[in-house]
C-alpha cells in the first residue's frame, strides 16, 4: 500500500502542526507550506495525492493558491480540500468557484478530517 | 508533555507573533498607512488567533475574536469607514484580545462581560452606527459564533483505508425508516464537477457503503466521433441503492461538495423491488481497455475497491469511444487512443518520486515519512539544546586559547605544522562561536513591541498626550539579555512617562507641541547594544533629585556634585523618590533596581538630562552573554582581564602625563582631557610593581563617554574568555564583574570599569 500523500497549506502554525498530528498517525506523509507561493513551490518539486490549504494566508491567499494549482497542467485532477472557519458560505464558494474540490470547517474533527480525505482521494 | 500541551505550547507562541504583529501593523495604520495590505494582515492575524483558540475550545477568545474580526471585515471591504474612531478601538480591541490569550495561557478567566463594551461597539459599526453610539441592542453577531468543540486530539486511530467510516456517521444519526431501502439516484455530472477534480468513482464508492449499489452508465449523449470533444461530459449514471435504513439526506451528503457541479435526483421506489446482486468488478482492472469497454456493456456492479484505479470519466468516454468505433471503420484503435487523449480527466495525478528533494536531502529522508517540512525556513529548537552548545564552544575557546599558550617560541620554530593547525582551530573556533551566538540573537522587536501598549495605558491614565517612536527594533541581541530587558524598559518608559512628559497644558505654555514623544531606540556600537529612552519632557528635576538625595542620606549634606552626578544620582541604591513617585512608575521602587537588573546582564546605565529639554537614558548591553574579548593585564603578580570593548587606548606611564588634584587624587591629561586615575594594584590591595616606569595605563571608556584611567602592572595581551559569574559562585565584589578561567587553569578576575567609575563618582560626592 502507498502511502498517501497530503500537502497541508496555513499560516498558522498551530493549525499546521495539529494537522500534522492528526494525518501522520492516520498514516499520511504530510508535506507544509505556510501561504499559498510556498504551496506552488512545493508542488513543483513534489507530487502529492491531496492538498489540504487555507484561504487567509499572507503572500498568496488560498483562493489564489487554487487557481494557479488548476491552472498547471498536471495538477487538474489534484484534490483540494479547502480548510476554513468560515461558517458562512462565501468563502468555500469563492473557494470552489476558483477549483476546490471540498472542504473543511475548522475546528476540525479529526476522525472527519480522514473521511473527508477518503472521500475524494482513490 | 501531551501533544494538546504540545500544540498549546505552539499556539501561543504564535499568539504572541501576531499580537506583535498587530502592534507593528496599527503602529503604521495609526500614522496614516491605511492600505488595504495593512488591514489584510490584521484581519489575518486575528483570524489566525481565533482559528486556534476554536480548536482548543477557549470560548472567551473566539466570542470576542469573532466579533472584531467581523468588524475588521467591514473595514476592509468598505463598509466601515477607518476613522480614528474606529482605530483607537480596534488598538483596545488588540489589547482585550492580548489579555484573553493571557488569560487562555495561564488558565485565568476573566470577567464574564470584559469587553462588552467593545464588542457591543463592533456590533453597532458593523450595524452602520458611528463608533460613539451607545447602542446597548448588540450582540447578536457574536452570539452566533458559539463554538463548542473539545480538541479530540490524542490517542487518534488512523481509519483502516477503505473503510464505510463516513456511511457508519450517517446510520448514526439517520432515523429508521422501515418502508425506506430501495433508492434510485440519477447523477449527471457537469465539466466543472471534473474541474474541481472531483471524481464520481469516488462518489459511488462512498454510495457503495451506504448499502447494496447498482450502477448503469447512461450513454445516449454521446455524440459521433468527429464530434467528440475530449473534454465535454457526455455520460450520466443510474444508481439503485438498496438499504434498509438509507435515507435520502443520507444520500445527498455524498453529493454535498459536487452540489451545483452536477444534476441530481433522488427518488425512493417499493421496497419490493429485489435488488440485483451487483455483479463485482474486475478487481485489478489488469487489462484497461476491456475492463473499460465492459462498462458500456449495459450494466456494471461498482465495487468499492480502492483497486478499480481507472476514473469513471476516462470509462466514459473510452466507452463512447468504443460506441462509435464501428461508425468510424477507418480509425486505427491506435488512431483511436490518439483522438481520445488526453481523457476528460486522468484518474490520478502523476505520481513520479520527487528526484529534487530527494537528492537534496538524501540522509534526513529514511523511514520518517512523516513531517517533512518543506519550504519552511526556519526550525524551532529548545533554548537548552542551543546552551549546551554555547557551553561547549565556550570550552572549545579555552580549549583553543590554553594550546596557543603553550606554544612556546621554540615549539613555533618546531612544528611550523601545528602553529598553522593552530591558526587555523583558532579562526575556525571564533566562527563557530560567531554562528553560534547569531543562534541566539533575536531583534529586540519582541520587548519594544509591547510598549506601545504600556505608553497608550499611561497616557490615559496621567491625562497626557504622549507618543511612542521606535527606532532600530531589528537590531539583534542575546536572548537572555532581550528576556532581563523588558522591566527596566518598562521601569525607564514610566519613569519618562511620569516624571518627564509633562501635561498637555505645561507643555504647551513652554512652546512644545501639545503630545509628547519618547523614542525608544536600539542600535549597535561595536561589542555593545545601547537601548536608548529619551523623551522630550521637563528634563531631571535637579533641586528635588539632590533635596531628596541629601534628605535620605544618599550623599552628605555638604558635598556639591555636578549636574550630571545629581542625573546619575536617580540610579543610586537607596534613593527612592517614593513621596512623589505615583502608583504608575514608582511602585515604591527606584530606578536603581533598572541598574541593579541592567547590571545583572553586564550591562550599564546612564541618563543625561536637559532642563525644559527633556532626558535620555542610555542602556549599554552586551551582545552576547557568554564570551568577552577581553586585554589581559597583570596587577600586582595575579592576571586581571578588562573588557576590550571598554578600552580605548594604553599608554605607558613613563609617557603619561599625570597632574595632582587639590583633594590629593591624580589626573591624568589626555589630549586636553583630565581623566581620573585609578590604581588597580592599590585599589584591589594587591602589591604592585614597584618601578612605575614600567606600569601601564589602560584608558577605558565608561558610560556616556566618560574616561577613566586604570593603573596595571603590566600588559599580557588579548584574548576571549568565558565569563564565569562569581555572584553565583562566590560572592558580589565591588569593582569586578566576573571572573574567568584562562588557557593555562588560572582564574582571573574581569574589571568591572562602569563599576569603578560610579564608586569614583559616589565617593568624590561624598
Amino acid at each position: 500500500m502507498t502511502t498517501l500523500r497530503v500537502l497541508t497549506v496555513d499560516d498558522s502554525r498551530t493549525i499546521l502542526a495539529m494537522l500534522h498530528h492528526t494525518l501522520s498517525n492516520a498514516g499520511f506523509e504530510v508535506l507544509q507550506a505556510e501561504d499559498g507561493q510556498q504551496g506552488l513551490n512545493v508542488l513543483m518539486k513534489e507530487s502529492v495525492d491531496v492538498v489540504i490549504t487555507d484561504i487567509n494566508m499572507p503572500v498568496m491567499d488560498g483562493i489564489e493558491f487554487i487557481r494557479h494549482v488548476r491552472a498547471t497542467g498536471n495538477h487538474q485532477s489534484l484534490p483540494i480540500l479547502i480548510l476554513t472557519t468560515e461558517t458562512s458560505q462565501d468563502k468555500r464558494d469563492q473557494g470552489k468557484a476558483a477549483g476546490g474540490t471540498g472542504w473543511i470547517v475548522k475546528p476540525f474533527d479529526p476522525e472527519k478530517l480522514i473521511s473527508v480525505i477518503h472521500r475524494v482521494v482513490h | 508533555m501531551s501533544d494538546l500541551d504540545d500544540f498549546k505550547a505552539t499556539y501561543f507562541d504564535e499568539c504572541s507573533e501576531l499580537l506583535n504583529e498587530l502592534e507593528e501593523q496599527f503602529a503604521a495604520i495609526e500614522a496614516g498607512e491605511r492600505d488595504s495590505d495593512r488591514l489584510n494582515a490584521v484581519f489575518r492575524a486575528i483570524h489566525s488567533i481565533k482559528g486556534g483558540a476554536g480548536a482548543f475550545g477557549f470560548s472567551a477568545l473566539v466570542g470576542f475574536a469573532h466579533a472584531y474580526e467581523t468588524l475588521l471585515d467591514y473595514v476592509r471591504d468598505g463598509r466601515v469607514e477607518l476613522t480614528d474612531d474606529v482605530c483607537a478601538l480596534c488598538i483596545r480591541a488588540n489589547d482585550i484580545i492580548a489579555d484573553h490569550v493571557k488569560a487562555a495561557q495561564s488558565g485565568d478567566v476573566l470577567a464574564a462581560d470584559y469587553g462588552m463594551e467593545e464588542k457591543e461597539r463592533f456590533d453597532a459599526l458593523a450595524r452602520g452606527e458611528s463608533a460613539d453610539d451607545d447602542d446597548e441592542t448588540g450582540g447578536e453577531i457574536i452570539e452566533e459564533f458559539d463554538i463548542d468543540f473539545t480538541p479530540v486530539m490524542v490517542n487518534l486511530e488512523a481509519p483502516a483505508e477503505d473503510d464505510a467510516a463516513p456511511a457508519e456517521d450517517a446510520f448514526d444519526t439517520a432515523p429508521l425508516q422501515p418502508e425506506s431501502g430501495h433508492w434510485e439516484v440519477i447523477f449527471t455530472p457537469h465539466r466543472a464537477l471534473y474541474e474541481r477534480a472531483n471524481d464520481p468513482l469516488l462518489l459511488f464508492r462512498e454510495l457503495a457503503a451506504l448499502g447494496q449499489m447498482h450502477t448503469r452508465a447512461v450513454l445516449g449523449e454521446i455524440p459521433p466521433l468527429a464530434n467528440f470533444e475530449p473534454f465535454a461530459v457526455y455520460c450520466s449514471w443510474e444508481i439503485s441503492i438498496v438499504s434498509p435504513t438509507l435515507t435520502e439526506a443520507a444520500i445527498r451528503e455524498v453529493f454535498e461538495f459536487v452540489e451545483g457541479d452536477c444534476d441530481i435526483t433522488v427518488t425512493q421506489v417499493g421496497a419490493s423491488a429485489a435488488p440485483a446482486s451487483a455483479k463485482s468488478a474486475p478487481a485489478a482492472a489488469a487489462d484497461a481497455g476491456l475492463d473499460l469497454l465492459a462498462l458500456a456493456d449495459d450494466e456494471v456492479g461498482v465495487a468499492p475497491a480502492k483497486s478499480a484505479a481507472k476514473s469513471s470519466a476516462k470509462a466514459a468516454s473510452a466507452a463512447s469511444a468504443q460506441d462509435k468505433f464501428e461508425e468510424a471503420p477507418g480509425l486505427s484503435f491506435s488512431e483511436l487512443a490518439e483522438t481520445m487523449a488526453p481523457p476528460p480527466k486522468p484518474a490520478a495525478p502523476p505520481r513520479a518520486k520527487p528526484t529534487a528533494l530527494a537528492a537534496a536531502a538524501p540522509a534526513a529522508d529514511g523511514e520518517e515519512h512523516a513531517g517533512r517540512a518543506v519550504g519552511v525556513q526556519s526550525i524551532r529548537v529548545d533554548l537548552d539544546k542551543v546552551d549546551r552548545v554555547v557551553n561547549m564552544v565556550g570550552e572549545l575557546v579555552i580549549t583553543q586559547s590554553m594550546l596557543t599558550q603553550q606554544m612556546d617560541e621554540t615549539l613555533r620554530a618546531r612544528y611550523t605544522e601545528l602553529v598553522r593547525g593552530l591558526e587555523v582551530l583558532a579562526q575556525t573556533t571564533r566562527g563557530l562561536q560567531d554562528s553560534v551566538m547569531a543562534i541566539r540573537a533575536q531583534p529586540v522587536k519582541s520587548v519594544f513591541s509591547r510598549m506601545p501598549r504600556l505608553v497608550r495605558e499611561l497616557a490615559t491614565k496621567t491625562g497626557k498626550k504622549i507618543k511612542l517612536e521606535t527606532i532600530g527594533e531589528n537590531t539583534e541581541i542575546d536572548k537572555t539579555v532581550i528576556e532581563q530587558l523588558s522591566d527596566p524598559l518598562t521601569h525607564m518608559i514610566r519613569n519618562s512617562a511620569d516624571h518627564g512628559i509633562e501635561q498637555p497644558e505645561v507643555r504647551l505654555g513652554r512652546g512644545k507641541s501639545e503630545t509628547g514623544t519618547i523614542r525608544l531606540s536600539a542600535e549597535q556600537a561595536g561589542g555593545n547594544i545601547l537601548i536608548i529612552v529619551e523623551d522630550d519632557g521637563g528634563g531631571i528635576n535637579r533641586e528635588r533629585v539632590l533635596q531628596v538625595a541629601r534628605d535620605k542620606g544618599v550623599i552628605p549634606p555638604d558635598t556639591n556634585p555636578t549636574d550630571e552626578q545629581i542625573d546619575q544620582l536617580i540610579f543610586a541604591p537607596g534613593f527612592s523618590t517614593a513621596a512623589e513617585v505615583s502608583d504608575l512608575s514608582g511602585r515604591g521602587v527606584g530606578m536603581d533596581v533598572v541598574l541593579s537588573n541592567i547590571k545583572k546582564i553586564g550591562g550599564s546605565v546612564h541618563v543625561r538630562s536637559s532642563t525644559g529639554k527633556g532626558t535620555r537614558m542610555t542602556l549599554r548591553l552586551p551582545l552576547t552573554l557568554a564570551v568577552l574579548d577581553v586585554m589581559l593585564v597583570k596587577v600586582g603578580d595575579s592576571p586581571y582581564v578588562v573588557p576590550l570593548s571598554s578600552i580605548v587606548e594604553t599608554i605607558q606611564v613613563s609617557r603619561a602625563s599625570f597632574e595632582r588634584v587639590p583633594s590629593g587624587g591624580q589626573v591624568l591629561q589626555v589630549r586636553g582631557e583630565y581623566v581620573q586615575v585609578i590604581d588597580l594594584a592599590k585599589r584591589f590591595d594587591m602589591k604592585g610593581q614597584t618601578d612605575p616606569e614600567s606600569r601601564f595605563v589602560v584608558l577605558c571608556e565608561a558610560e556616556g563617554s566618560q574616561k577613566v584611567a586604570l593603573i596595571v602592572d603590566d600588559i599580557i595581551g588579548q584574548q576571549q574568555v568565558v565569563i564565569k559569574s562569581l555572584e553565583e559562585n562566590f560572592e558580589r565584589v565591588e569593582g569586578i564583574a566576573g571572573g574567568t578561567i584562562l588557557g593555562d587553569g588560572n582564574v582571573a578576575l574581569i574589571v568591572d570599569v562602569q563599576g569603578l567609575k560610579t564608586q569614583l563618582i559616589h565617593k568624590n560626592a561624598a
